[in-house]
């Protein structure tokens, strides 16, 4: 399955164009994020598909961000699926990287994966390989706005009662880069308690992804404690598209509402 | 707050116990009144469950 | 230019949940859950996420350290094992191998805990030894 992107990144290292490939190596059984840098490790290539298919997905548009700092004249390529594409783009607004140094290789999801994902658009615009997905509709969020002020209250607070503070979803996130991170001020969010501040923690961080999240689910599937942030993280994203008409990662140029930085 | 209102509300609280209104330092009178008129607004919406769930902790 | 991620367990706790260590041309810049480990299935506690951190911290010791008059003073391993040495023999003669405990770390490999066990049963002669992930 993996010829085309196997073969278009080939030839990009070959021809010198890219200095290396942020992509996911498959080797003993396990599948691990790997910057491929000569062509003839390419043979370990995987796309992410262990036991189901795209379920070893991992951040790699962070470690892209990690990569540039690092070599900030260098060109790469990056796997990229939809969720992924959407992420690239936001970066890019945000001035975490630089559009002309990464070259996108994408794939489709199969429906499978995109109706687990509830995904908005299962694949990238720059797609190479794998199928053009249809948009599945939105059950879980929905299943919440059918509930009554007081049920929604009991069940939130009955999932945020289980978190144990690990900030898995705030480490896998791809859209978190800034340095200073308001869930660990001391002044704001007390420490050495656990569950944290119920709902004060959790809604926070919601309030910090509006405009950043791009509804890839890699911090629900970070979650030892199953809480279904990707439905409440969802719901942030539907009222910044009604209320603001803006959908995170659809565009190119326009910015989040929220998002007001001028970099000169 | 048109944003925040929504998240409270799909959180189950009530959007109404978050209110903003710009009052001048120098406009006393309307600033009591704003108060009271929201202390009174929120009376009626009855306890706010998180209230209950400090009762409940302590 | 390297940067690739290495399959590795956590040392903390008994669970042994596996996590990749992000290296980035020879340096640890960070940790990741692995996907495919069966015990955590792509999930850590905050301790797992924090494995890179003590690794690099500026914190470590890097050189023995004696201390002489109440002040840590960096020392040469030739004085701070002779030191030792000389003190847990007097000690254990003085008060018996059992007036001796060892504190080892959950950082520690497998093989260099093992050695301390077998230094402290076998050398000093005492089952005094214990270890911050037994908590």
């Amino acid at each position: 399955m993996s010829t085309k992107i196997k073969e278009t990144v080939q030839a990009l290292l070959i021809e010198g164009k890219i200095k290396g490939f942020l992509g996911l190596r498959e080797a003993n059984g396990n599948i691990m994020p790997h910057l491929f840098c000569d062509p003839k490790e390419l043979d370990s290539l995987s796309l992410g598909d262990w036991k189901k298919s795209g379920d070893t997905r991992y951040p790699l548009n962070q470690m892209m961000i990690q990569l540039a700092i690092a070599y900030p004249n260098e060109t790469f390529a990056i796997l990229v699926r939809g969720c992924d594409e959407r992420g690239l783009r936001e970066l890019f607004k945000w001035k975490q990287l630089a559009e002309d140094k990464v070259i996108l290789i994408g794939i489709g999801c199969p429906d499978e994966l995109a109706r687990a994902c509830e995904c908005e658009k299962p694949f990238p615009d720059s797609l190479l390989e794998g199928p053009q997905g249809t948009r599945v509709e939105n059950e879980k969020v929905a299943s919440i706005d059918k509930m009554g002020l007081e049920e929604r209250f009991t069940f939130w607070e009955a999932e945020f009662n289980r978190c144990i503070k690990c900030l898995g979803c705030r480490n896998i996130c791809p859209m978190c880069f800034c340095n200073e991170c308001t869930l660990e001020e001391a002044n704001l969010i007390d420490t050495g308690a656990v569950p944290p501040a119920n709902p004060t923690f959790h809604l926070v961080r919601a309030i910090h992804m509006v405009g950043r999240c791009i509804d890839c689910g890699l911090c629900e599937e970070a979650c030892p404690a199953d809480i279904p942030l990707r439905t409440l993280y969802k719901k942030v994203g539907e009222i910044i598209s009604k209320e603001f008409g803006y959908k995170t990662g659809f565009s190119v140029d326009e910015k989040s509402p929220f998002n007001i930085i001028e970099v000169k | 707050m048109t944003f925040l209102k929504k998240l409270l509300e799909f959180s189950g609280l009530h959007p109404d116990r978050v209110r903003t209104r710009w009052v001048s330092s120098a406009e006393a009178v309307e600033f009591v009144h704003e108060v009271s008129e929201f202390v009174e607004d929120i009376k009626k919406l009855g306890p706010n469950p998180l209230k209950a769930k400090a009762k409940e902790a302590a | 230019m390297e940067f690739k991620t290495v399959l590795s367990f956590c040392p903390y706790c008994g669970c042994g949940c596996g996590l990749l260590l992000e290296v980035l041309d020879g340096k640890i810049v960070g940790t990741l859950p692995s996907k495919t480990s069966p015990v955590n299935q792509g999930k850590l506690c905050v301790k797992g996420w924090n494995v890179h951190e003590f690794v690099i911290s500026p914190n470590r010791l890097i050189k023995p350290m004696v201390r002489k008059n109440d002040t840590l003073e960096n020392s040469s391993w030739d004085e701070a094992l002779h030191l030792s040495a000389t003190r847990l023999k007097e000690i254990k003669e003085k008060y018996g191998p059992d007036s001796i405990g060892v504190l080892t770390s959950a950082k520690c490999t497998n093989e260099e805990n093992y050695l301390l066990q077998k230094f402290t049963r076998a050398a000093i002669g005492t089952n005094n030894i214990d270890h911050c992930a037994r908590l």
